[in-house]
């Protein structure tokens, strides 16, 4: 049995023998992305990956938009985690503009940013564990999320897109009860974190699963260029909030998870210890934010200088970063997006030959691949 | 079923809707056509269907209610000249112990089901069909599926594709005429009655295997051949967890070994072969943590992935009146079946049992996840195998030592 | 080919403010210079990013210097521009390295200028595995032809695209009028 595989580049070739299976776009394990595997026996011998279901050419369509006009476009691209996604395009574009935000739109960006890294973690957890058959797990982070959602809420206005992140500070202040409300969350989510280890990072069939399936060495990850979660589970402790500190990072205390195992079961500990990580960001943000304005006037049709900038910051799903070339009028010359997602396909691609037909969904969500991230 | 737009089209949807209801009308009709007209009738002619339910105040209030007044035209002659008096071939299978019953029950464990999954995961559950707590949510689900679109792949073998899912419901019912549920409630007594139903659950990966085929879909054939694989590497330790308490009780008979257990309940010295033959009969229903061959989300959902309408309706129904067999196989094994305190039935000492076999069947889809194929089978034939035979050397031991 | 062009002039004199950096980018600087001399212009140096302007035929050569004597072991992204004013298209490549941890906050950049009339550079793939998709990538949306990739077919765009790569200047988004 097997498929004449189209277009886009895949094979053409009849593998004898083998059964190609197409998974994806239309498949609940897959998402808006595509791959197509060979299986011999029950293990995958090929991989194609074929994204772009997804890509609406946020690159080309800033070009006919200025800086503050292609904010709310820019986060459509990353909807768990628009707080990063726009985050190094305003680093970049106050670089070029030669202005700084104010200290307390700094702190404001660090709890909204780790508050997204949360939501979005969560959201990553709920599909690990469907993937894996847990349905416990489905249903438990999705409905925390909602909690940092309304946390969101109350700082950003709306609840997925808050546009909040903007060239030369934040959009608006926090209200006074968010500080009381985010540390009752908190105090909650802790106790919250503990069921999920019981039940699921804990669970002996969960083990059985995760640990030692799709194993990506350290130098591997790094000659791959993994980025984020999958780059810390393999034995590395970099992440851009400590490699090239933005915001006032340098001046709060947490760590970075790592972990030496390489496996799907340090790539989902990862997350879990991060979470942990934000809320404690965030407490110490709450306790050490300074009075101010919260943004700097700006024109609506703001000037830049003309050159070039590159900002990065670390992306619930890993470095984000923003390659900004202006030629000094309203508009951006040229931005290239660098999104985690995208550099870590590659890895995807490395990690499922070899592996089960049914570890694909472990591996494959494991790595965090948002396809709309990665398509753009 | 598309639009409308000639009366042909119109007929084919009026037709089909017939068919369906046919099918299953007389799981509807024949209980209510019984409770009303025939048991009446069966009780003033002195057969006793459920002898131990009827007590002297019940015959008394039977005495004083003639059925002759209420409908002239069924007469106990009537009624046993058709064959259809309680305790006829028909009414058992297709009724009370039989189709009916376990399909209501059934549709009452998916509910259940629903229910306790969404208390585990802080959930409401079904809630607006019927007014409490939507326990009429299974019907509800019955009645969408009855009118949905049977979609049929233009390259699928279209018998071997139809059958399946009957041969499903023709395999589970047969199921049911092995279980005893009381001490005289029972469809059939034949005293292989557990050789019977391990031979009738055999049967059940070869019709997974057609319908995974016939579907033609790449990922119904991998569901199919994991669900062979499955099956397969499971029921040697099934068979072998059932062979302590045949040991024991020298008779391949479940109302036999059920009535046995005056003593003592089998799962007290039989412990390890309830065990194992729980984690089997959780394989064999395809349940989470063993939901290998509905991997949903690396096999869309495996061998029933072209199934709709109706069709998967049957499936499923197949497959929790096959879950509710294995659960009511278990109770007579290990739990003493219908054993249990005078003044009640004792069929319903049988069903609270099963009940609480079946929600313990139920429970584990809320903590696990789904494990390996080959972990499965390396599960199935390295661990199961060898305690199941720990257990038949237990057996052994207790049996010639004349313990048991 | 013209390497400095008057746009990037004005680049490096509004960005490059030499003082005070750090000895990590020193050394890169230095290291470049000895070894390369004319052949790397630095076109800005500032604290974490450093940029070369280098020759195409000189790519792979610098790549693996890069790779080897500076310890840049990953390739983040490929910006490629197109700047239809001196028919060129600029190809961009950013290097970052793990491995070494006082180098993680550098980003090394090094662009190359190519004719817009015959785009073709080297391909990285041998020196650096994680340039697969972004050289994919860059190859349809500008149209520039990597020598030497394995499978330089579409990534993003539809299987049915018919027109120019869309992220030329001369592509203009259906629905907008010229200079919107």
């Amino acid at each position: 049995m097997s498929l004449p595989v189209g277009a886009s580049g895949l094979s053409t070739q009849q593998v004898e023998d083998k059964l190609v299976v197409s998974i994806g776009p239309q498949h609940p394990g897959a998402g808006h992305f595509r791959f197509t595997i060979t299986v011999d026996g029950d293990t995958i011998v090929d991989v194609l990956p074929d994204p772009g279901y997804v890509h609406r050419g946020a690159e080309k369509q800033t070009e006919y938009r200025n800086y503050i006009q292609s904010i709310p476009l820019l986060e459509r691209s990353s909807l768990t985690d628009v707080t990063n996604i726009i985050g190094p395009f305003s680093l970049a574009a106050e670089e070029l503009m030669g202005i700084q935000a104010p200290p307390r739109a700094q702190y404001l960006r660090m709890i909204m940013s780790e508050n997204q890294r949360i939501i979005s973690h969560l959201y990553w957890l709920g599909i690990q564990g469907i993937f894996l058959g847990h349905s416990t797990m489905f249903m438990w982070p999705l409905g925390d999320r909602d909690i940092f959602i309304d946390l969101g809420q109350m700082i950003g206005g709306a609840r997925i897109t808050y546009s909040y992140w903007i060239p030369g500070g934040v959009r608006n202040d926090m209200p006074e009860v968010f500080k009381e409300r985010a540390l009752k969350v908190f105090d909650y989510f802790e106790k919250r974190l503990q069921d999920y280890e019981r039940i699921f990072f804990a669970n002996p069939l969960f083990l059985k699963r995760a640990q030692g399936v799709g194993i990506l060495k350290r130098q591997e990850a790094i000659a791959l260029g993994a980025v984020g979660p999958v780059l810390r589970a393999s034995d590395v402790k970099s992440d851009t909030r400590i490699d090239e500190p933005y915001c006032f990072y340098k001046d709060i205390d947490f760590e970075v998870p790592s972990f030496k195992d390489c496996d799907t079961y340090a790539r989902c500990m990862v997350h879990l210890v991060e979470m942990r990580q934000s809320m404690r960001i965030i407490r110490q943000c709450l306790d050490k934010i300074p009075e101010g304005p919260v943004k700097v006037k700006l024109s609506p049709q703001q000037r830049t200088l003309p050159g070039e900038s590159y900002a990065r910051v670390e992306a619930a799903r890993g470095a984000m970063a923003f390659h900004i070339i202006s030629d000094g009028s309203t508009k951006p010359y040229r931005v290239k997006i660098s999104v985690p997602s995208f550099r870590n396909l590659i890895v995807l691609k490395k990690l499922l030959i070899g592996s089960h037909v049914a570890d694909m969904p472990a591996i494959y969500w494991s790595l965090d691949y948002w396809p709309v991230e990665a398509d753009r | 079923m598309g639009e409308i737009t000639t009366f042909e089209q119109f007929l084919v949807r009026v037709l089909k809707i017939v068919f369906w209801l046919l099918i299953i009308l007389p799981m509807i009709i024949l209980p209510i056509f019984y409770l009303v007209y025939v048991l009446p009738v069966e009780f003033q002619c002195g057969f006793n269907l459920l002898t131990c339910a009827v007590k002297p105040n019940w015959t008394l209030a039977i005495d004083m209610f003639n059925p002759a007044e209420m409908n002239p035209f069924v007469s106990s002659s009537f009624i046993s000249q058709l064959g259809l008096g309680a305790n006829s071939m028909l009414f058992k299978s297709a009724a009370f112990p039989g189709l009916t019953f376990a399909s209501v029950l059934a549709s009452f464990v998916i509910w259940g089901e629903r229910k306790i999954l969404a208390k585990m995961q802080y959930r409401v559950g079904p809630k607006y069909a019927g007014r409490l707590e939507g326990w009429l949510q299974s019907f509800a689900d019955l009645f969408k599926l009855l009118f949905k679109e049977i979609v049929i792949p233009a390259k699928a073998d279209l018998l071997m594709f139809i059958a399946p899912p009957f041969a499903m419901m023709a395999l589970s019912g047969a199921l049911l005429a092995t279980i005893p549920i009381g001490s005289s409630t029972y469809i059939s007594n034949s005293s292989y009655s557990l050789l019977i139903a391990i031979a009738l659950l055999s049967f059940f990966p070869i019709v997974t295997l057609i319908a995974g085929w016939a579907s033609n879909n790449k990922f119904s054939f991998i569901g199919a051949i994991r669900a062979l694989y499955q099956m397969i590497s499971y029921e040697i330790p099934l068979i072998l967890s059932v062979l302590g308490v045949v040991i024991l009780t020298h008779s391949l008979s479940l109302s036999v070994i059920a009535s046995y257990q005056t003593k003592i309940w089998y799962i007290a010295p039989m412990f390890i072969g309830a065990v194992v033959f729980f984690i089997t009969a959780t394989a064999e229903v395809e349940r989470i943590p063993f939901d290998i061959p509905e991997a949903d989300s690396e096999l869309v959902a495996g061998w029933l992935t072209e199934y709709t309408s109706m069709l998967f309706g049957v499936i499923n129904l197949a497959v929790y009146i096959k879950l509710y067999a294995l659960s009511a196989i278990f109770t007579l094994l290990f739990l003493g079946g219908w054993l249990g305190p005078a003044g009640v039935p004792d069929f319903v000492w049988f069903l609270i049992k099963t009940i609480i076999v079946l929600v313990i069947f139920i429970i584990p889809r809320g903590f696990f996840p789904r494990i390996r194929i080959d972990q499965l089978i390396d599960t199935g034939w390295l661990w199961l195998i060898g305690l199941a035979f720990v257990n038949v050397f237990i057996a052994f031991i207790l049996n010639s030592t004349g313990i048991l | 080919m013209a390497l400095t062009t008057e746009r990037d002039s004005r680049m490096s004199s509004v960005q490059a403010t030499k003082q005070d950096l750090p000895w990590e980018e020193k050394n890169i600087l230095a290291g470049l210079a000895s070894s390369f001399g004319d052949k790397a212009k630095v076109s800005y140096a500032r604290p974490n990013r450093i940029k070369f302007l280098i020759e195409p035929s000189n790519l792979i050569e610098l790549a693996r210097f890069a790779r080897d004597n500076l310890h840049f072991d990953h390739c983040t992204n490929i910006t490629g521009t197109d700047f239809p004013k001196d028919s060129q298209i600029q190809v961009d490549y950013h290097f970052g390295s793990i491995d070494r941890e006082g180098l993680r906050r550098i980003i090394l950049t090094l662009s190359c200028r190519i004719p817009s009339s015959d785009p073709k550079i080297p391909s990285l793939i041998n020196e650096f595995a994680s340039v697969e998709l972004h050289e994919r990538e860059t190859a349809e949306m500008l149209g520039v032809v990597f020598v030497g990739h394995p499978n330089l077919s579409r990534l993003l765009l539809p299987e049915d695209w018919d027109d120019i790569p869309p992220m030329l200047k001369k592509y203009r988004l259906p629905g907008r009028l010229e200079g919107e």
